[in-house]
């Protein structure tokens, strides 16, 4: 049980810190780009019932959330410790800064709800709303990462908030510009709000950038003190994963200004209204990945405090470096013969069997996704070079690579969990539902071989409206987060970091897979075939990694 | 349809992980430099790099097959170490198993590894 409270913390705090961009980033949308109180337009009443309303539904979730957080610590410390944790955590800095927290978030939430949207055309209750949201995000100060520590506790905790801010205010707005399409594309208010805002927030983003660079680099350099601790640990693993999702974020952010600034000089607004939507679509996928891998990245000792368990980088590349696939698997009677002395604390022995299984398992699947994506990629080829020409004939049959995740579903359900059936002696309902690995395992199959059956069928469909070719990027984007929210699992052993270190990069790929799906299905020719192009290349990248992965001997 | 998409979305946040996040680290103990002598009870202490909860943590001695005892602790006037009461051991090798719950609100479990020397 400690695994799921552990695992919905993680959750929890991703969620928390998107809830918080919506209710004080919606507030920074208001004051800085919005301005409702210079607003003529007759119908912007909508507007900013909705705007209102996604800060204060943002407001409540965020207060939902710290609760949640609480009751999970709760639960973890029980399952844990093996007892109830009171009344010793209702006096740690934790407990009692959530419960404030969580009363001022409810505080700024009602005041919202009941004030300002009452009065929304009003700087005066604005700037209320903002004042009335200061002591929540002072609050905040005492829920991270710095509060525990000894050194420069308080310029640290200042910072942090700061980064915070500067996050919460472009990522606020981003969901707030998502918002405003949706409204303008129903034609529910004027489409003459959707470049002004636009061209407002190109500004603004630009300053909220700023703002995060200025306030994350003295963290880092704080928490982080070589290079090698920057590649070699999971704290500067995860702030590099952040780096490569700011870099995504703001090619996006960058294509859209170039459309603002093309739609200005022009007049034409074909590229901001059939391209920049989405690609505000998907960067707000990539901004709600980066918000969980901070929530993770909170969760890591700084690399600072782990000198000893830093990897080298020649390990670190060592790592992605190309081997032939292990295509043999050892027998299932070695491997159940070194579990016992694999998992014992005292006279641990590393079991070769086990990192040799695992080996195997990787690389086939990762031969699955290869081999898949390749036909992935050739459904987008038109005609075949002329030695290959009569293979031409065939290519049509390639739209059909999703069935690969199916035959990749039965190999997982063979393999996952070696001690029960089919392969172990543990029968299949009693492994199912006594043991919550061997569950996990069983769902994750069922997955694989559902998500096969869901792209084929997207792919198949003659219904232009169906939405199940959504499917398919939302799964790839909540994958994404499982890869990099995970990514802390047993990080203070070198081995473990060096395990990961694989996944966070596959998380990263998966998120490439999951915004290049979703522009191609919005994007229109030749854009959408780009998109499509891209998102299985990072399919193959994946297969790519995963062929070559190699387990260290633990 | 929506509700075999809702269905599958549920059983996407149900894939769990196994291990605990890690945020308070050991930087230094005094096993380190002082070993424990044999038949003798001793102190040892473990500086963690973040302020630690005791009242919400536990500290366990580890000896051969496993055998699990829980030993008790106190906090030390430095910041962020704590001090582990270890009974009058034999010859042999253990470890120290802790589960400890950082202020910024991780909960941590670690092992060290020693042997006590004649």
């Amino acid at each position: 049980m400690a695994g799921i409270a552990d695992f919905l913390d993680s959750l929890v705090g991703g969620f928390d810190l998107i809830c918080y961009a919506l209710t004080i980033g919606g507030l920074f949308w208001g004051l800085f780009v919005l301005r409702p109180w210079n607003i003529t337009s007759a119908n912007s009443g909508l507007l900013l019932e909705k705007t209102i309303a996604l800060i204060y539904k943002g407001g409540f979730l965020l207060a939902v959330a710290q609760i949640f957080k609480l009751i999970l610590k709760v639960w973890l410390m029980t399952a844990v410790l093996e007892r109830w944790p009171f009344p010793e955590f209702a006096q740690t800095t934790q407990f009692i800064g959530g419960i404030i927290r969580a009363i001022l978030t409810v505080f700024l939430a009602t005041y919202c709800y009941h004030t300002l949207r009452q009065y929304p055309y009003s700087k005066t209750h604005w700037v209320r709303a903002a004042l009335v949201a200061l002591p929540l995000i002072v609050s905040g100060a005492w829920l991270v990462h710095a509060a525990g520590r000894f050194d420069n506790q308080y310029l640290q905790m200042s910072l942090t908030v700061l980064h915070q801010l500067a996050a919460a205010a472009w990522v606020g707005g981003v969901l707030q510009l998502v918002n405003l399409w949706f409204l303008c594309q129903k034609k529910q208010i004027s489409s003459e709000f959707w470049s002004l805002m636009l061209r407002r927030f190109s500004r603004f983003g630009v300053v909220a950038v700023i703002m995060i660079l200025a306030s994350g680099l003295p963290i880092a350099l704080q928490y982080i003190d070589s290079w090698n601790g920057l590649v070699g640990t999971g704290y500067g693993n995860l702030l590099m994963v952040k780096i490569i999702l700011l870099g995504m974020a703001l090619c996006f952010a960058w294509l859209n200004k170039r459309a603002v600034d093309s739609y200005s000089a022009s007049a034409n607004d074909y590229i901001i209204t059939h391209r920049v939507p989405y690609y505000i679509e998907a960067e707000a996928f990539v901004l709600i990945t980066l918000l969980f891998t901070a929530a993770s990245l909170a969760s890591q000792p700084p690399t600072i405090d782990v000198p000893t368990l830093t990897a080298s980088w020649q390990e670190v590349l060592n790592t992605f470096s190309p081997q032939i696939p292990q295509t043999i698997s050892p027998s299932h009677t070695a491997l159940i013969a070194g579990e016992a002395g694999r998992v014992a604390i005292i006279d641990q022995v590393p079991s070769l069997a086990a990192t040799e299984w695992s080996n195997y398992n990787h690389n086939i699947a990762g031969i699955f996704l290869t081999v898949m994506s390749f036909f992935a990629m050739l459904s987008y080829v038109k005609y075949l070079p002329s030695p290959l020409s009569n293979l031409g004939r065939y290519l049509p049959l390639t739209k059909y690579w999703p069935l690969g995740f199916v035959g990749l579903g039965i190999f997982l359900f063979f393999r996952s969990d070696a001690e029960t059936w089919p392969l172990g002696p543990i029968g299949f309902w009693e492994s199912t539902f006594n043991n919550g690995e061997v569950l996990q395992h069983r769902i994750a199959t069922l997955l694989v071989l559902l998500l096969g059956i869901f792209e084929l069928s997207a792919r198949m469909t003659k219904n232009p409206e169906s939405k199940l070719p959504f499917v398919f990027p939302v799964m790839a984007a909540f994958g994404s987060l499982m890869l990099l929210t995970h990514s802390h699992v047993g990080f203070q052993a070198k081995s473990a970091f060096l395990i990961q270190i694989g996944h966070t990069s596959m998380g990263i790929f998966s998120l490439i897979l999951a915004c290049g799906r979703w522009l191609e299905l919005k994007l229109e020719k030749p854009c959408s075939d780009i998109a499509g192009f891209i998102s299985v290349a990072a399919l193959f990248q994946i297969g790519i990694i995963l062929m070559f992965y190699r387990e260290p001997l633990y | 349809m929506n509700n075999i998409v809702r269905l599958f979305c549920l059983c996407f946040l149900f894939l769990l992980s196994e291990t605990l996040s890690a945020h308070a680290v050991v930087t230094q103990y005094s096993l380190k430099i002082t070993p424990i002598q044999a038949n003798k009870s001793d102190n040892v202490t473990l500086t963690f790099n973040s302020k630690i909860e005791l009242g919400l943590s536990q500290i366990y001695l580890v000896s051969k097959g496993d055998k699990h005892q829980l030993l008790t602790a106190e906090n030390s006037s430095q910041q962020g170490q704590i001090i582990i009461h270890v009974p009058a051991l034999d010859v042999g090798d253990y470890a120290i198993k802790f589960k400890i719950f950082a202020a910024d609100g991780h909960l941590t479990e670690d092992v060290i590894h020693f042997t006590v020397l004649k």
